[in-house]
């Protein structure tokens, strides 16, 4: 191979992909909007239950508690509570009546009011209810007949839950590399169509070089961005090694792809029709991420889906090697057929 | 008109309509517009706690359990496939029950359960399930609550979260790009290329043609304004009425599309009517998502009888009663664009003649 013939090539493909306004600015402003969606999504998840209490008098249950996601806020009046309610800081008020304590003693119904604002959903309203009402019962002192014993399954996340924009990282990752298959897709039909290619093909450059070289602009293309946003949005902060050779190979992954439907395309159009469902194939195994649950297990059928699980599993809960090398090894095994099935087209296609 | 030329026709727009820039952008931008508004607004991932059950005898307590509004409930065979429904997410516990567990709970027994709890779930959630499965319990054993609840609603104004008030925004979006866009953008492209010409010279009309080019737009905007609705989880109670209304809206953005591929001379003067005309259409929309806006407004504007009947099927679950006049209202509107369509095909057939 002839590094200098390709390090041309490359700078050529550089330029002509930059020369076009659309990818331009889908590359450009795509990104930006990824990056700003991120940060205009929550950073924290709150996973407390957040209830505003009156208590004219100390009610041990009420007052004690300590339960895991719930989280009750003492306030000095009932006004007081009102107006905490209304301004958003709490789910519900409580308000506790002055008589609760002799009430519940003379086996009495005390009447404990619960304030809401209009747009709690009616499920909301029933939970702090229900709670409400487990709360009286401890303070009866009535005995509950059954025993749980728990099991935790998976890493137990409680008191740090990964955000929601960090479960979207390898969406938005994949969104970026998905893109840049697009663009040089439409790189090598145009070429192929306007049969600049057979002109090249005519020179000292050989196809081995030809291939390189869109390797690697292909490569540097998903590569460098999927990277530079993984480091904006924080999340090379946890095994950067592997989220690194992860994007590396998926990186060669859509390169593989850009080879087989540029294989298949004749001009922008074709490119975009055929580039609409490889999009949406490649984007459902990030729904297993976004979605806990949602997915079968034929996901892992979708190349994609080693990217983006080693991704949220290495920045989410910093998986070492030994938890991702499996679905690095089948990753490079997707690589390596989809990108020898799209050259073996595309050699067909310039011949 | 032939209904043979026009499925043969509408079999070519198809064909090579789904290939061009405005049948794609019709589909993609409404769904990135609604992907990212529930992205916002965090509505995405706000889910009420799930609950799976495995339920070895008939418990009465599953029963119930399945009846709750707070939870969401699943069933399952075996511990085998609680604990994978709960290790990949798709339940936050999974809770085994034994066979007696009713007959135990009445006597007053000591009973054991088994709950796996995924790592993942919210610790809120947990605290929903625990406490929910612990009030079913005490229901069960027959143990009276010893207080009553008042739930009182603060302030008079109907609060409308935000996702919910971009939801017509979004519908409009999807019902109009494919409905005015597609057919406008496919009837001027037939007359640069002359190809209305040419296919008029045959035993085709220009009725057929255009009644094509309609169908595709009437398909493509319910479709989109169907899988916009069921996305955002608002397709309501009464999905017939919603599809007709979609129906009718998608037959005002044709008719209006039509017109404008008519008259229009390109694509330049196209989206430029499209970008100052086009407050026209979302006007109301705008009136909806700023209620502080007289809604009496909104009425001057054709699309408020689109939009009034989406929301009140879709948010405020009315019935046909709640949206009979609009929808008569809209019917008449689509009868004057349907004139006014007739009107502008004279004129097509001065310039493919």
């Amino acid at each position: 191979m002839n590094w200098r013939i390709i390090g041309t090539l490359v700078a050529k493909d550089f330029s002509l992909f930059f020369r076009k306004r659309l990818f331009l600015v889908l590359t450009v402003i795509g990104f930006i909007m990824y990056v700003i969606i991120y940060f205009i999504m929550p950073s924290s998840v709150n996973e407390n239950l957040e209830l505003g209490l009156y208590a004219p008098v100390a009610i041990p249950p009420f007052v004690q508690i300590e339960e895991e996601g719930l989280e009750i806020a003492f306030v000095e009046s009932e006004e007081a509570l009102k107006e905490a309610v209304i301004n958003g800081k709490y789910v519900a008020g409580v308000a506790l009546p002055e008589d609760i304590a002799d009430k519940l003693a003379s086996k009495q119904k005390p009447n404990i009011r619960l304030y809401f604002t209009p747009d709690v959903p009616e499920e909301m309203k029933e939970t702090v209810s229900v709670i409400i009402k487990e709360l009286a019962y401890m303070q009866t002192g009535q005995p509950l007949s059954i025993e749980v014993s728990e099991e935790i399954l998976g890493p137990d996340v409680t008191g740090a839950p990964i955000p929601a924009r960090d479960r979207l990282r390898p969406l938005l990752a994949i969104m970026i590399l998905m893109v840049e298959t697009m663009g040089l897709a439409s790189l090598i039909s145009e070429e192929a169509e306007q049969r600049t290619i057979h002109a090249l093909l005519v020179t000292p450059m050989t196809i081995k070089d030809l291939f390189a070289a869109k390797s690697i602009t292909g490569i540097g293309l998903a590569f460098g961005q999927a990277i530079l946003f993984m480091a904006l949005v924080r999340g090379l902060g946890e095994q950067p090694l592997i989220i690194l050779i992860t994007f590396l190979l998926g990186a060669m992954l859509v390169t593989g792809i850009a080879f087989l439907i540029s294989s298949v395309s004749k001009d922008f159009m074709s490119v975009l029709a055929w580039s609409i469902p490889a999009f949406i194939l490649m984007f459902v195994p990030t729904f297993s991420v976004i979605f806990p649950g949602a997915v079968t297990n034929w996901i892992k059928v979708i190349p994609s889906y080693y990217v983006v699980d080693t991704v949220h599993r290495a920045a989410n809960f910093g998986s070492g090697w030994g938890d991702i090398w499996l679905n690095l090894v089948i990753l490079v095994g997707f690589c390596l057929a989809i990108t020898w099935i799209g050259i073996m087209l595309l050699r067909r296609k310039f011949q | 008109m032939s209904l043979k030329r026009v499925g043969i026709l509408l079999g070519k727009e198809f064909l090579y309509g789904s290939k061009g820039y405005i049948f794609i952008f019709a589909i993609v931008a409404p769904l990135v517009i609604s992907l990212v508004v529930s992205l916002i607004f965090g509505t995405l991932f706000t889910e009420k706690p799930k609950l799976g059950v495995v339920d070895d005898g008939s418990s009465q307590m599953v029963l119930r359990i399945q009846e709750l509004d707070t939870l969401i409930t699943r069933d399952y065979a075996d511990i085998t496939e609680i604990k994978r429904a709960v290790e990949s997410g798709a339940v936050d516990i999974g809770i085994v029950f034994p066979t007696d567990f009713d007959s135990s709970i009445e006597t007053g027994e000591k009973t054991e359960i088994t709950a796996y709890i995924w790592g993942e779930s919210l610790a809120k959630n947990r605290t929903i399930i625990a406490v929910t499965i612990t009030n079913m319990v005490r229901e069960i054993a027959g143990q009276e609550s010893p207080v009553n609840i008042e739930t009182i609603t603060l302030g008079d104004e109907v609060s409308i979260p935000w996702s919910d008030r971009l939801l017509p925004f979004i519908v409009i979006i999807a019902v109009f790009l494919g409905g005015l866009m597609l057919p406008a953008t496919s009837v001027i492209n037939e007359k640069n290329k002359k190809t209305l010409d040419a296919l008029i010279v045959t035993p085709t009309s220009i009725t057929d043609v255009f009644t094509a080019k309609g169908m595709v737009g009437i398909i493509l905007s319910l479709f989109m304004g169907i899988l916009i609705l069921v996305i955002n989880q608002a397709f309501g109670s009464q999905p017939l009425l919603l599809v007709m209304v979609l129906v009718l809206g998608g037959v005002m953005a044709v008719e209006l599309g039509l017109i404008l591929g008519t008259l229009m001379k390109d694509f330049a003067s196209l989206f430029t009517i499209w970008k100052s005309a086009g407050i026209i259409l979302f006007a109301p929309v705008f009136i909806y998502i700023f209620p502080q806006i007289p809604q009496w407004i909104g009425n001057i504007f054709p699309t408020y009888y689109i939009v009034d009947p989406i929301v009140e099927l879709s948010q405020r679950g009315g019935g046909w009663p709640d949206i009979a006049i609009n929808v008569f209202v809209l019917i008449g509107l689509d009868l004057i664009l349907l004139w006014l369509v007739t009107f502008t095909l004279r004129r097509a057939r001065l310039f493919a003649t």
